[in-house]
């Protein structure tokens, strides 16, 4: 048991490294820490590459392919990627490599899967309204002291504990 | 017959900014003849070596792929044509200066005798599937045996070849080292297209060809020795290709002003993030590393590295490809 638990960081210890590394994101690259954005350049990405003029006229991705560059060509598509190969050292070398689908146990992997895929798809229609995720919006923005960070904090894991109990039902088993 | 009218060479299709005659199916081809050529000199090397019983998998199993690899890409190859008709054309003559020709002839050969290497094994293929449980191809195996049994001119075919496999073993595995360094060479001959045209890109494909065979060995294999041995070479391989690859660039670094150019595609031009970043990274450090990290007693799933290197091999000939065409002499 023992073992499993030094698998893992200290999450103090994580989360003040994560601050550090908001630090050097600015100093270096000029930009915060973020995921849903690498996600929607990816996206749009595909949107230029499928019909190029239906992204110049469309009023949601025509300022991503207004300077004629890539949509993918930004920040947060390289961090991601860094983030994917980071992941994928640091659970080799913490032996954690495997492929599984995380979920109670008494629930089915398709149930899993097309639970993950709805909420997916929520979590991409909300980034979106609410400008940025937990790590763009909450984390990068409160790190420049913007209100909208603190909002989006207050939000999202308020809204969090809500719907934790509401679908409690899909992670603990009922006696 | 259609008739058209050119004002300009411009209107002429797939020629201008650049030539785009070859895409997908061309560069799924050279994936797929050096994926079989990999596989197969792996066979062919270790059934020489005389580890036929110790690395099952590697001499009789995976074999058995490399004959749908060689006939689908066989079939982009004809698909890609503008006269698919006359492709027998190839076949009517062998021209020792001509890189085509060389595959053509090697391609037909391989062909041939990667069907018949896993059909001599079809009884130890069975017995192989039996003992994990596997019954499914059972009808299929049958139908190959009976082939074997009760047909005379199958039986007498697969008979000598068994008889004689030392001498088909070193025949493929000259062919297949033929075919692997082959999809290089005939890139290389466009000496239109200053990135192909390097004495570098054969080696250098072959490398590749024989990596990605490693890793479809350590990712099928359920034999620990097998995938140990095919991670340790592939090791080796991935430092080979980037010592090539880097070597390559050096190479064109210092030539003339066209090689420059075609450098450039690679170092801040359009080639630029998903050669260094998406292949060099993703598909060639990512699984040194996790290859290396297994040999030091770390758990990890070989599909991974096996998956990576293998997109990766595919993705660098999708850019070589892509990117040749792009690569001309400035007028």
């Amino acid at each position: 048991m023992n073992t499993e638990k030094n698998k893992y960081m200290n999450p103090y210890v994580a989360g003040f490294f994560l601050g550090l590394l908001i630090i050097a994101a600015y100093y270096f690259a000029g930009e915060g820490l973020g995921s849903s954005g690498g996600y929607r350049d990816v996206a749009i990405g595909v949107i230029n590459k499928v019909s190029s003029a239906y992204a110049q006229t469309n009023p949601y991705t025509a300022p991503h392919v207004a300077d004629g560059h890539s949509p993918v060509n930004t920040w947060l598509v390289f961090e991601l990627l860094g983030v994917i190969f980071g992941a994928i050292l640091s659970a080799a070398l913490y032996g954690r490599l495997k492929f599984v689908v995380g979920k109670a146990p008494h629930i089915t992997n398709k149930k899993r899967l097309y639970l993950a895929l709805l909420g997916g798809i929520l979590w991409g229609i909300g980034t979106q309204l609410g400008r940025g995720c937990t790590s763009g919006l909450v984390l990068s923005g409160m790190s420049v002291n913007s209100l909208s960070g603190y909002i989006g904090l207050v939000a999202i894991f308020g809204f969090g504990f809500i719907f934790a109990f509401m679908f409690k039902k899909l992670w603990i088993k009922k006696n | 017959m259609e008739e058209r009218l050119f004002q300009t060479a411009r209107d002429i299709e797939g020629l201008y900014p650049h030539v785009h005659i070859w895409g997908f199916p061309i560069a799924t081809y050279l994936f797929l003849g050096g994926l079989a050529a990999g596989i197969l000199l792996f066979a062919t090397l270790y059934y020489l070596k005389g580890k036929e019983n110790d690395m099952p998998f590697t001499v009789k199993i995976a074999p058995i792929f490399t004959f749908w690899f060689v006939i689908i890409g066989l079939l982009l190859l004809v698909y890609d044509l503008h006269h698919p008709k006359y492709v027998f054309e190839l076949f009517t003559t062998f021209r020792i200066e001509s890189p085509m020709s060389w595959g053509a002839w090697t391609l037909s050969a391989v062909s041939i005798l990667s069907l018949l290497w896993p059909l001599s094994y079809i009884d130890d293929i069975e017995a192989y599937l039996h003992e994990r449980g596997w019954h499914q191809l059972d009808k299929i195996t049958k139908f190959l045996r009976d082939l074997e049994h009760k047909w005379l001119i199958p039986h007498f075919i697969i008979m000598t070849f068994r008889k004689y496999r030392k001498f088909f073993a070193w025949i493929l595995l000259f062919l297949s080292i033929i075919l692997g360094i082959y999809t290089g060479i005939l890139l290389s001959a466009f000496n239109a297209h200053p990135l192909w045209n390097n004495s570098i890109l054969g080696p250098l494909f072959l490398t590749s060809a024989v990596s990605t065979g490693s890793a479809f060995v350590m990712w099928l294999s359920n034999n620990k020795r097998e995938r140990k041995l095919m991670s340790s070479i592939d090791m080796a391989l991935i430092a080979t290709e980037l010592f090539l690859i880097i070597h390559m660039i050096m190479g064109m670094q210092a030539g003339p002003e066209a090689y420059k150019q075609a450098a450039h595609l690679f170092l801040g031009g359009e080639f630029t993030v998903i050669f260094w970043v998406i292949f060099v990274g993703f598909g060639l450090l990512l699984p040194f590393i996790l290859e290396a990290l297994e040999l030091k007693g770390k758990h990890i799933p070989p599909a991974l590295p096996a998956l990576l290197v293998l997109v990766g091999g595919f993705l660098f000939r999708l850019i070589m490809v892509a990117a040749g065409q792009m690569s001309e002499y400035p007028f």
